[in-house]
């Protein structure tokens, strides 16, 4: 941690904590607004279907309902999230004559309580011709499988190629080649506060939503599109957000029944989704099935990989292109392939739409990659560590074509880790250590939201007693964007944290800001806001030059609230008081800084990335398969800690949510309907499941960061699951290669081994 | 949703009998509600009249049977039980088996009559309490009649009450000197319900011959059962380690555990097999030691 | 069919008019206009909708109002004192022991219940103590520490 940072790397308080213990801060799920209505939807109960009519008539004359939509209230528009391939927006949001999946919006109604508008969905008829459906990937693109989109040949909508080197040459020049396959499942985000959106249409033809999102202007952007409204007639507001974690930056059905609706009848609308909802009616991860080929010569160099992976799509895109590709660009990762070549394939299925969830491909990518180079160490007699150094990746190294690594701390990452499992020495019976490795970008370079505007920007505006607004359209989504983006604006214009106010992610007065998902608050918005932050000083410090009369070979800079000589600075004034004297000077014009940041020219994928190891701990009970998590010891490296408390929660959460994909997180499906959508089935790690947990923070610093910063908090769900399943190998001898790694997978396989030990192999 | 309903507060057990009569054809008993309120909350369940027992304080209660056993009042919560300084000796198991059910919210609210009654074969206190041979006392205005664990255990979700019955109290026989019992539940994430779990009572002769034993298996049939087999197995013999798995084998034929989304039928037979084993194993420890 | 309902919450009696089947955390959310606690979940299962009732931590989604009647009820906006935040809420600031923020109403009536039965508690009875409340945020383990500090003495509660 540096000590010459006046306000970032310090311990603070977030700046919404005190509303968040108190329990004052107002959640969309809290919002109450005057005259407003609770709405409902009505989903389909088919996994794939004709609609062939929908009668709301007996639903419009309940008493208590106020207003019923369906598809023919809309302007028949689909709309997706990649709005520069056409094809891929594939989502009506309420269905006019297709269903795809059980719990495809059909219908929403507007009531006077929660209690009539469910009531008043069993009063609407909807009569289906049920059409035979298809439910997983490998299915799906058979000659003779159902078609989930018209006009979609094999049911494969987007293919993605990563390729570099000559695959086929290197592979017949290495010493050990292995094939494995790999099975990862899918996994729910589970936020604490479910989808939900109160919206509210005017007589004057503006609407308000406010909603519980991770980007405030895609909301607004895509709101717009399918009301054909136009989009500064829209406003959206994110109150504090109860978690995202992906669920949340497309436009979800809460809220557009609830705009609908609201302009329906010019009344607020409130819809708050159920937990069976979130669960079988949002998004979820991406499902995939992995084929992956790696080649090594003897002394561990790896020469080639050659990945194939087909993911379950489900029924609609959404950021399902995305994940398509940066799986494939994270299998990559963190090692220097000199040949590499990834196939991907999409296929529709009908179920719930796969998307985007914290790692984004990179967690499942990371599982395939990190079980095998343990395999290839293992066939290789090199130890696990060796070979990762031997292949990883060093500052300046560019992935052929793809991308361009400045700052990278991977070696020092797999040094303390290296020392930490020689420290905790010879284990006791069933324990085993297993090691996982990765790299993370910092947002991403592409632009298929195809936005006229900067990826980020920011306004600082200072007031006459050195108070300073700070505008942003990043979205504090639990992740601490506001805080941080709150400290990166202190320390720039030279003030203390509390002197900052931070307006964000509400689009009526924020500028635009492609949201909290990527990873990439941190960097860029952190970038907009310090450039602004920069250029109000700037204007501060014009004032201070003439009112100090300093000589023209001297700088001023502003610290700790004091504009002061650089190479004297003994020679000070308060910028309290410059900040009256320069809005007098300027004719009292408000001073307001303008900051925006966009990745140019920074490869293909990301302008920086972060890397880590994670060492986990597990004792293994050979009779029963129970696995027990001991404890995870993460070393990593995030540019320069902005935050660290915010950091070392965002490692601690993530060891929760990605444990919990490794090890209970599943959601088994029967004929295209989720088995366990309810939180008493759905299993996530409580406190007593919970390991101990440590951080080594290695020290590095990104020049394309603020303040040398760069992403930390979805990097760190990229290693757990690989470095449990070399846990688990490394503990009883056995490997599970699809997830979740339940109990009962293990004792298959340790009573699978020793049959075949018996058998003399 | 919860449909609305007429709503009864009753505050003595004699109260409550006469609504339970009066209402006989429709109503539904609450207590603790961390049962029923899901499955009202779901629309599964929806009485026209729910009978609030949760006042009645005199079924609150733990209290010595004057010959060392136990009596426990219906409405005691898993808490009470779970910190109860009368869970000594072979009554251990009691408050070990209620430190493992659910979450302290529950267990705070929660009681043990409540949970019985509801009649969930996973559910924590039933097998413990039919290992230790426990005896159920239920009251209706014909008056009152005690049943064992395994005559009030019927089917999934079922039990013995009839319309107009109330779980009044738990019986618990004094154990016999050199007696331990011991549980356990198997399930991934802490707070679940169990996947499996086995209760073991084991009496011991004083040349350490098995002379008193049961076995009871829960989540591995459609009723909190006795394993049979295996108890005749250990039932005279001094029990090793070779009778302990022959034991837990036999306990996984007689189960009858099925297969849903957290275990396979034949995972659940696994954990029968070993886990009668090792908790049988712990009972007669603890039988040894005291 | 409205039935009456008397309890206290926070310190302050109400006397409220509800349908029978209004559960707890309705009705301090929406009669009462409590909306620090939240509901997480259908099942009783997620713990958001911790209160402290009659001393003990229960789920309010759990509970139906009229089992209520008569009750004292303490949520997050009775932690603290005036102004002054009660220890548990300075911890939690200090140690991070929150992100989104949804979980920690009902987080904190369930440490405090915790550190009312244990004063100064285990880590393994702090783990237990919050075991019936998710949050996809924290990991747990610096809600734990902040646990641990109050224990310790760190926060002394002003009088």
């Amino acid at each position: 941690m540096s000590t010459k940072y006046s306000v970032i790397g310090k311990n603070v308080h977030r700046v919404d904590g005190t509303e968040k213990v108190t329990g004052t801060a107002k959640y969309t799920f809290d919002i109450v607004l005057p005259n407003m209505l609770y709405g409902k939807i009505l989903r389909s109960p088919y996994a794939n279907a004709k609609i062939l009519s929908i009668d709301t008539s007996k639903a419009e004359k309940m008493d208590g309902v106020y207003a019923v939509v369906t598809a023919k209230d809309t302007i028949h528009k689909k709309q997706g999230i990649w709005r520069r391939f056409p094809e891929l927006c594939d989502e009506e949001i309420l269905c006019s004559e297709r269903v795809r999946y059980i719990g495809d919006p059909v219908a929403a109604v507007a009531a006077i309580d929660e209690y009539v508008a469910e009531e008043a969905l069993n009063l609407i008829d909807v009569e289906y011709e049920p059409l035979p459906a298809v439910f997983n990937q490998l299915d799906a693109i058979k000659e003779d499988a159902p078609q989930v989109h018209e006009g979609v040949e094999l049911n494969i909508n987007v293919t993605r190629h990563i390729e570099w080197g000559d695959v086929d040459e290197a592979f017949k020049h290495c010493d050990v080649i292995r094939e494995d396959h790999f099975v990862c499942s899918s996994q729910a985000h589970m936020c604490m506060e479910t989808h939900c959106a109160a919206a509210s249409y005017s007589y004057d033809g503006k609407l308000t939503v406010w909603t519980s999102t991770q980007a405030s202007y895609y909301t607004q952007v895509l709101l717009a599109g399918m009301l054909g409204m136009r989009e500064g007639d829209i406003r959206v507001i994110k109150p504090p957000v109860g978690g995202g974690f992906g669920g949340k930056f497309e436009l979800d059905s809460a809220q557009f029944c609830a705009a609908l609706l609201s302009k329906k009848i010019c009344r607020p609308v409130r819809i708050v989704l159920t937990r069976e909802e979130e669960f079988t009616a949002t998004k979820r991860r991406t499902p995939i099935v992995y084929t992956s080929r790696i080649g090594a010569k003897k002394d561990g160099t790896i020469l080639a990989k050659e990945i194939r992976g087909i993911t379950d799509g489900g029924a609609y895109t959404g950021m399902g292109a995305t994940a398509l590709y940066l799986t494939g660009f994270f299998s990559s990762f963190p090692y220097k392939y000199p040949n590499y070549r990834y196939d991907g394939y999409r296929a529709y299925t009908n179920t719930e739409p796969t998307s985007a969830m914290r790692g984004f491909g990179a967690p499942q990518a990371v599982f395939v990659g990190e079980s095998q180079i343990d395999m290839l160490a293992a066939d290789l007699g090199i130890d696990p560590i060796e070979i990762r150094r031997k292949n990883g990746m060093t500052p300046g190294y560019e992935v052929p074509g793809q991308a361009f690594i400045q700052s990278c701390g991977l070696h020092q990452c797999l040094d303390k880790i290296d020392e930490y499992i020689k420290q905790r020495g010879k284990l006791p019976p069933n324990h085993g250590i297993g090691v996982a490795a990765y790299g993370f970008m910092s947002g991403g370079i592409f632009n298929w939201f195809d936005t006229p505007y900067a990826f980020s920007s920011a306004i600082v505006r200072v007031s006459i007693d050195g108070k300073v607004d700070l505008f942003t359209g990043a979205c504090d989504i639990g992740q601490g964007s506001d805080t941080t983006l709150s400290m990166i604006c202190a320390e720039e214009l030279g003030v203390k944290l509390s002197d900052i106010s931070i307006h964000a992610a509400d689009t009526g007065i924020c500028p635009a800001d492609l949201g909290a998902w990527g990873s990439r608050e941190t960097l860029m918005n952190g970038n907009a806001c310090k450039m602004a932050a920069a250029d109000a000083k700037r204007q501060l410090i014009e004032f201070a030059a003439a009112k100090m009369g300093v000589n023209i070979v001297h700088d001023l800079d502003i610290k700790d609230c004091w504009i002061y000589l650089v190479d004297r600075p003994e020679r000070k004034i308060s910028y309290y008081d410059i900040c009256k004297e320069a809005i007098r000077g300027k004719d009292g014009e408000t001073i307001i800084g303008r900051g925006h940041y966009t990745p140019h020219r920074k490869g293909m994928i990301s302008p920086a990335y972060s890397f880590g190891v994670q060492a986990v701990e597990v004792e293994v009970d050979p009779e029963t398969g129970k696995m027990k998590l001991i404890d995870v010891t993460t070393a990593h490296e995030s540019g320069t800690v902005i935050n660290p408390v915010g950091i070392t929660g965002q490692l601690e959460g993530a060891i929760m949510m990605a444990g919990g994909y490794a090890l209970c997180e599943d959601q088994p499906m029967d004929q295209g309907k989720i088995l366990n959508p309810s939180l008493a089935d759905y299993k996530v790690i409580h406190s007593l499941d919970m390991p101990e947990t440590n951080i080594i923070e290695v020290d590095t610093y990104e020049p394309e960061g603020p303040f040398g910063a760069k992403e930390a908090g979805e990097g760190l769900t990229n290693p757990t699951a690989g470095a449990i399943a070399n846990a688990v190998r490394n503990a009883v001898g056995v490997t599970i290669t699809d997830l979740p790694i339940t109990p009962e997978k293990i004792l298959r396989a340790i009573k699978a081994k020793k049959e075949n030990e018996k058998k003399g192999k | 949703m919860i449909k609305d309903f007429e709503y009864f507060g009753p505050k003595t057990l004699k109260e409550a009998i006469n609504l339970l009569d009066k209402y006989r054809d429709d109503y539904k008993i609450i207590a603790g509600g961390q049962s029923l309120l899901i499955l009202m909350r779901q629309g599964l369940i929806a009485p026209e009249n729910l009978i609030d027992i949760y006042g009645i304080k005199e079924l609150d209660y733990i209290k010595s049977d004057g010959k060392k056993g136990l009596k426990i009042g219906s409405l005691t919560t898993h808490r009470t039980i779970e910190y109860s300084e009368l869970m000594q000796g072979s009554y251990k198991v009691l408050s070990d088996m209620e430190h493992l059910l659910s979450t302290p919210q529950t267990r705070n609210r929660g009681t043990i009559g409540g949970n019985i009654s509801h009649g969930d074969p996973a559910g924590d206190p039933a097998p413990v309490l039919m290992a230790l041979g426990a005896t159920l006392k239920l009251a209706s205005i014909e008056g009152e009649r005690t049943l064992t664990m395994e005559e009030f255990s019927i089917d999934y979700f079922e039990t013995a009450m009839q319309h107009g019955e109330i779980l009044v109290e738990i019986q618990l026989p004094a154990p016999p000197p050199r007696t331990g019992a011991a549980y356990t539940k198997f399930n991934i994430i802490a707070s679940d319900m169990a996947t499996l779990s086995v209760g073991s009572c084991v009496t011991l002769a004083a040349d350490d011959t098995c002379t008193g034993i049961r076995i009871a298996l829960g989540a591995a049939a459609p009723k909190p059962m006795r394993a049979k087999a295996a108890e005749a197995i250990l039932k005279g013999k001094k029990i090793t380690d070779a009778l302990l798995k022959k034991a837990g084998q036999a306990a996984s034929e007689e189960a009858e555990p099925v297969s849903d989304i957290s275990a396979s039928e034949e995972y659940r037979r696994e954990l029968v097999k070993v886990l009668v084993a090792r908790v049988t194993k712990e009972a007669m420890s603890r039988a040894k030691a005291g | 069919m409205l039935k009456e309902l008397k309890l206290t919450v926070n310190g302050q009696p109400y006397e409220l008019s509800i349908h029978p089947r209004a559960l707890l955390v309705e009705v301090l959310r929406e009669n009462l206009g409590l909306t620090g606690t939240k509901r997480g979940c259908n099942e009783g299962a997620c713990g958001a909708c911790t209160v402290i009732m009659n001393g003990k931590s229960v789920k309010s989604c759990s509970v139906l109002a009229l089992s209520a009647n008569g009750a004292e009820i303490t949520t997050v906006e009775g932690l603290a004192k005036g102004a002054e935040l009660h220890p548990l809420q300075k911890a939690f600031l200090d140690y991070g022991g929150y992100q989104c923020g949804f979980c920690t109403a009902g987080m904190l009536m369930s440490c405090k219940a915790l550190l009312n039965m244990f004063p100064n508690p285990t880590k393994d009875q702090i783990r237990d103590g919050i075991d019936g409340n998710i949050c996809r945020c924290t990991g747990y383990n610096s809600i734990i520490r902040a646990v641990e500090a109050v224990s310790r003495g760190d926060y002394k509660e002003t009088k």
